[in-house]
């Protein structure tokens, strides 16, 4: 699988579905047991994706165009 | 004058203190009475005291503050001896515990203090508020303390809504006719968004308050900032394009939510907020869009557009993206029930296996065979139970059948045979009384003996005996029938002549009568009858 790609809405989603279908019974053993290696690095996805914190702000702007550009960060709570 | 019996106060002031200084100016009214110029007569003495006397015509007059006030409300009473009615905006309402109402008047170019005390107050009808065009009705006069002029307003009447109140009951039934603020058309908000859009000012609290918000909630969003500005000349049309432009390039940023908010401030600070353009450019947006605009109590057109209406900048942060501490718990939560439900999984599987190893089957593999054995034993016990069941029922018919059997055996048949010949005794008795009794005698004595004998002789002896006994018995009993004129005709071995082919020519037959018997013998009879005797 392309995990690598999975946003953390599309982690979660997968692994709450494997959740449930391991806890219904309708995955053999065997498979459930693969399911559950795959659940294990969802999960380990999951906290990565939360651990990670945006400290800054992005500054929009206009550019020459009509398009938009980040100018700049921001760090409104330490301004203060 | 009127201006005699006009409550007068200060509205800063608590209402014990201008009640003191109500009475104050009032016992002051009293004093002066109805004439103005009587006022001047307590301080004119200081007046005169501290100048000298008015030398120069020209010179103006020189007056105590009270004075002058006094003058200046006999001017007003003149000006308006009646009361008026006068038409504007309230602002600035405050409605005291007191029950008093203290407001402005206003309209585009001016504005007065105005005061409506509770008697008057308790009559409104209506919540009276800012923006709100009403016709006040009262007098005009003057503070004395702060030498104000004042509208002491006695009856109030709304006069339809404030212009920008008009404004936005008018634009707001405008977009709900066209659809923009119907549920249906509303997106939902992204549940976990990679990245956030603001549309706010770069200054002030708002985008503080929302930026706090997102990182302590949410802190693996992006957050991109659209500077825009948010009140003034001009704010309307920046708010709007910030929106197209944010939307437009959602995409590119990972922007799954745009907030569009702006920190509390006067109807007239958060009208961009209610405008048209503002409006528009939200429902046009594909990314979904959560407001915060004002504090609580404000609703601005924008926010009956947007997909998610907040209370506030901060309130529109909060909904914009979960809460990482939740998030975590639910991941906890997961984690937990998937690795019961593998562990349970194995758990049972391996139970199922332990249950199987430990089945006699593997333990013993000749039960299987005993078991079998044991089925068998229990068929055989079966059939020889059901065997029995049809041997017995098969008995139970027979045994009538065997009853007639034993009556058929050698001995019953000789009981029989002496039961009968008890019955044949008792009759014979009956029938021959004492003539046929030594016979009876004779039978008796039999009978003793047949009783002695071997039963299987004593039934050949019995067959033989009876059939004498029998024709004897017989003999003896029709001889009554010969005397009333009968005759018993024989052949000659005694056998009784019963038809006529019994007997052919020559033959001897003996006639018995009651008293002896013919002998006669046949011969050719002379015609064709029955018996011929000769």
């Amino acid at each position: 699988m392309e995990q690598e790609k999975l946003t953390f809405e599309e982690a979660l989603g997968r692994l709450e579905k494997i959740v449930s279908e391991i806890e219904t019974g309708k995955v053999p053993l065997e498979q459930s047991i693969e399911r559950y290696a795959e659940g294990v690095t969802l999960i380990k996805q999951c906290r990565s994706i939360l651990e990670t914190a945006e400290k800054k702000i992005q500054l929009l702007a206009k550019d020459q165009g009509m398009g938009l550009e980040v100018s700049g960060e921001l760090d409104p709570l330490r301004e203060e | 004058m009127g201006s005699a019996g006009l409550p007068l106060f200060d509205p800063l002031q608590p209402p014990s203190r201008r009640g003191r200084r109500r009475s104050a100016s009032n016992i002051k009214g009293k004093t002066k009475g109805g004439s103005s110029a009587r006022t001047d007569v307590k301080p004119k003495p200081v007046a005169q005291a501290a100048s000298p006397p008015p030398l120069k015509q020209e010179a103006p007059p020189t007056l105590t503050v009270s004075a002058l006030i006094a003058r200046v409300k006999c001017a007003l009473a003149d000006a308006f001896p009646r009361r008026v009615a006068v038409v504007g905006e309230i602002s600035n309402f405050k409605l005291h515990s007191s029950g008093h109402m203290y407001f402005r008047l206003k309209d585009a170019d001016a504005a007065i203090d105005a005061a409506m005390f509770r008697q008057f107050a308790s009559r409104v009808r209506f919540t009276p508020a800012d923006g709100l065009e009403v016709v006040a009705e009262g007098r005009v006069d003057v503070y004395d303390p702060r030498g104000q002029l004042q509208f002491y307003v006695e009856s109030m009447t709304p006069r339809g809504a404030g212009a920008l109140e008009l404004a936005f009951r008018q634009l707001r039934e405008k977009l709900q006719r066209e659809g923009l603020f119907d549920p249906a058309v509303k997106k939902p908000l992204a549940r976990f968004p990679r990245a956030v859009g603001v549309i706010t000012s770069p200054t002030g609290a708002a985008v503080r308050d929302i930026c706090r918000t997102l990182q302590r909630r949410w802190p693996a969003a992006r957050v991109y900032l659209m500077p825009v500005l948010v009140q003034g000349e001009g704010a309307a049309e920046s708010v709007a394009e910030g929106i197209a432009m944010l939307d437009t390039h959602a995409g590119r940023f990972g922007i799954d939510t745009i907030i569009v908010a702006r920190g509390g401030g006067s109807l007239e600070d958060l009208w961009a907020f209610n405008e048209e353009i503002v409006a528009r450019a939200i429902f046009a947006a594909v990314t979904p869009i959560v407001t915060g605009v004002g504090h609580e109590t404000d609703v601005t057109i924008a926010d009956l557009a947007a997909d998610v209406r907040a209370a506030t900048p901060t309130a529109a942060a909060e909904l914009a993206v979960p809460d990482a501490t939740e998030v975590l718990r639910h991941l906890a939560s997961l984690h937990a029930r998937l690795h019961r439900s593998v562990a349970e999984g194995l758990a049972s599987a391996a139970a199922d296996l332990r249950g199987m190893l430990r089945s006699a089957i593997f333990r013993d593999p000749a039960v299987g065979l005993r078991i079998r054995h044991q089925r068998l034993d229990e068929l055989s016990h079966r059939l020889r139970a059901d065997l029995g069941q049809i041997l017995s029922q098969a008995r139970r018919r027979l045994d009538p059948a065997g009853g007639k059997l034993a009556a058929l055996a050698p001995a019953r048949l000789a009981e029989v045979a002496r039961g009968r010949l008890d019955r044949l005794a008792a009759r014979l008795a009956w029938a021959l009384g004492a003539r046929s009794k030594r016979a009876g005698d004779v039978l008796a004595v039999w009978r003793g003996r047949l009783l002695a004998v071997h039963p299987a002789q004593r039934l050949a002896m019995v067959s033989q005996r009876l059939n004498a006994a029998g024709r004897q018995l017989e003999a003896m009993s029709y001889r009554g029938v010969l005397r009333r004129g009968f005759s018993v005709t024989r052949k000659a071995d005694g056998a009784i002549l019963r038809s006529r082919g019994d007997v052919t020519e020559d033959d001897w037959i003996t006639t018995e009568l009651a008293d002896g018997i013919i002998h006669s013998r046949l011969s050719s009879p002379p015609g064709g009858d029955k018996s011929d005797h000769k």
